[in-house]
């Protein structure tokens, strides 16, 4: 109960201080600039025009959401042992693990106040359009939040040990290869190379398969969404999550604060 | 003076070894460091710097794991957290989320320590009181100036009443009235029967407060004991200021007692040992001559701090 007690207060101070990041609020504003950008580009097709519309929106919310997640988590840790803010706080009763995962719930927190926000702006901007909207979409957008979390924690995971330089291209390089590597698996099984196919089913088990969270394309089109389906990305997403912070906790654990 | 009761820090042969670099050999900063701390005392570590004293600080608050020995705060080891309700730890230079008022990141530390909710409120207020930031408590932490920072920190350092406080520096970046506040907090630390731990460079609060002092060179203990062991009552030596003195008794006393005597206008300045002080004065008073002062100097903390960093060589 103290622990969660513990926690709470971490993310609660996180939130406030993410509240306060220049950057949240420039991707923000880039972010909802993109779905009116959305707008004027859809006008210039003359078929599927709210699919278009609704697909560009979509992809603008997944890049800026994420672009927030990780260019605020890899500096999350990092910051704190920077300004020594964290010997003050490891030396109460806190936990380094109760400490990194009060970090990652508080941004987590912020990065979905932040999808809520652009959410809001994609229905306004639907309606305003004339698109029809669903349970579906929001459906895609709930799993976009999902898709964040993992994200905040594999951003959180690398700001545990290095630097926000390394942090940012580690966490960029792996949602990038995490929403490729169905393609990626594709290709090898394509090939003849058995070696082939085994290094890319290898990097397909191991790197976090993102695409799981990509339900844009059934909710434009109103296709169907398997409750199967949905229940595996939420079971992925905490899975992963959890080990994530699990392997961040315990390389955190032997970290010096000089 | 405190009796050596209950141990409540133990630090035996902790050793630390730092890697500079990927691939560079490792540097030893602590060898073998070994003390204890009893409770209700003082206890003033000093060294030079990069001596090893937030070293060993850093230890045993488990920001920094050491490479041998062993650490404890009162019975827990100090990897452990739980038993972290029952210390406060000021670092040095403490920073605290410039967005916070001191109102703000009080209740966040307390809130981590566990603090009762219906306690925190008056918790809050009555620590701000003690560090004279009422007046302050509800302005961003950002407009706050260096010395107003330093009593946040001890504000922090004191929010659960702790049973040992660690404070590193704690006079850093204060003036003199701040300082006098800090040494007041800490003389009623100890008067409520809490144990101190404090690291510092100004050894006039270390004679001044301290019970019992460790003095750390080049990462290796050199000394440490009750301060009155450092300091003996004996005089070293004596300054006497005598003016109207006639020449042929100065003579006289150049001849007799073979002093020093140096020029001050109309007065004369003589160091003498001790011994000599009775017989110097009678001379010179017999002759008619004024005696202006008369000031005995013991050895001092930061003479046997000198001698200390002078003698260490390399530990190992």
């Amino acid at each position: 109960m103290n622990s969660l007690l513990r926690v709470q207060a971490l993310a609660v101070n996180t939130f406030r201080e993410a509240l306060r990041n220049k950057l949240l609020y420039t991707l923000l504003g880039f972010g909802i600039l993109m779905i009116g950008v959305g707008v004027l580009l859809a006008t210039l097709s003359y078929v599927e025009v709210d699919e278009i519309l609704q697909d560009m929106v979509m992809g603008a919310i997944r890049f800026f959401s994420a672009g927030i997640a990780i260019f605020i988590g890899i500096g999350l840790i990092h910051t704190e042992i920077e300004r020594r803010t964290i010997f003050t706080i490891l030396s109460k009763p806190v936990s380094r693990t109760e400490f990194l995962i009060g970090k990652w719930a508080g941004l987590t927190f912020t990065v979905w106040l932040q999808l809520g926000l652009m959410a809001l702006a994609f229905g306004v901007v639907s309606s305003l359009a004339g698109a029809p909207l669903g349970a579906g979409h929001a459906v895609a957008i709930a799993l976009i939040g999902l898709e964040l979390m993992l994200l905040v924690a594999i951003a959180t995971f690398f700001s545990a040990f290095t630097t926000p330089m390394l942090a940012a291209l580690f966490t960029v390089g792996l949602w990038m290869i995490g929403h490729l590597s169905r393609d990626l698996r594709a290709l090898g099984e394509q090939s003849e190379l058995e070696s082939v196919t085994s290094m890319t089913d290898f990097i397909f088990l191991v790197m976090p398969d993102f695409e799981v969270f990509n339900k844009t394309l059934q909710a434009v089109h109103g296709l169907p969404i398997p409750a199967s389906e949905i229940w595996l990305a939420i079971v992925y997403a905490l899975g992963y999550t959890v080990c994530t912070l699990l392997f961040g906790s315990m390389i955190f654990q032997r970290r010096d604060f000089k | 003076m405190t009796v050596e009761g209950n141990q409540v820090i133990d630090v035996q042969r902790v050793v630390k070894d730092f890697r500079p670099g990927f691939g560079l050999r490792r540097k030893r900063v602590l060898h073998g460091v070994t003390f204890q701390v009893y409770q209700g005392e003082i206890f003033g570590f000093v060294g030079p710097n990069g001596a090893g004293k937030t070293t060993t600080l850093k230890i045993l608050m488990g920001l920094i794991r050491s490479t041998e020995g062993s650490a404890s705060i009162l019975g827990c080891d100090v990897a452990e957290s739980e038993f972290r309700d029952r210390i406060g730890f000021l670092p040095e230079n403490p920073y605290f989320y410039p967005f916070l008022t001191a109102r703000e990141i009080l209740d966040f530390y307390a809130r981590l320590c566990g603090v009762d909710s219906r306690q925190r409120a008056a918790r809050i207020s009555e620590l701000l009181e003690v560090v004279n930031l009422s007046y302050a408590a509800d302005a961003r932490l950002r407009t706050y100036s260096k010395g107003m920072l330093q009593r946040v920190g001890v504000a922090q350092a004191l929010i659960n009443e702790p049973e040992v406080v660690f404070l590193d520096e704690p006079m850093s970046g204060l003036d003199p009235i701040g300082r006098k506040e800090i040494r007041d907090v800490i003389l009623s630390l100890r008067a409520a029967g809490k144990t101190v731990f404090m690291t510092t460079h100004i050894l006039h609060d270390v004679e001044m407060i301290c019970d019992r002092v460790a003095i750390i060179v080049k990462g290796a203990i050199r000394h440490q004991g009750r301060i009155e062991d450092f300091l003996p009552d004996a005089t070293v030596s004596t300054d006497v200021v005598l003016s109207r003195l006639p020449a042929e008794t100065a003579a006289e006393l150049e001849e007799k007692f073979s002093v020093e005597m140096r020029g001050l206008g109309e007065r004369v300045e003589l160091t003498l040992p001790e011994k000599r002080v009775r017989d110097v004065l009678e001379l010179a008073l017999a002759s008619g001559a004024d005696v202006i002062s008369v000031t005995p100097h013991r050895s001092s903390l930061e003479e046997v701090f000198l001698n200390a960093v002078q003698e260490g060589g390399d530990p190992e």
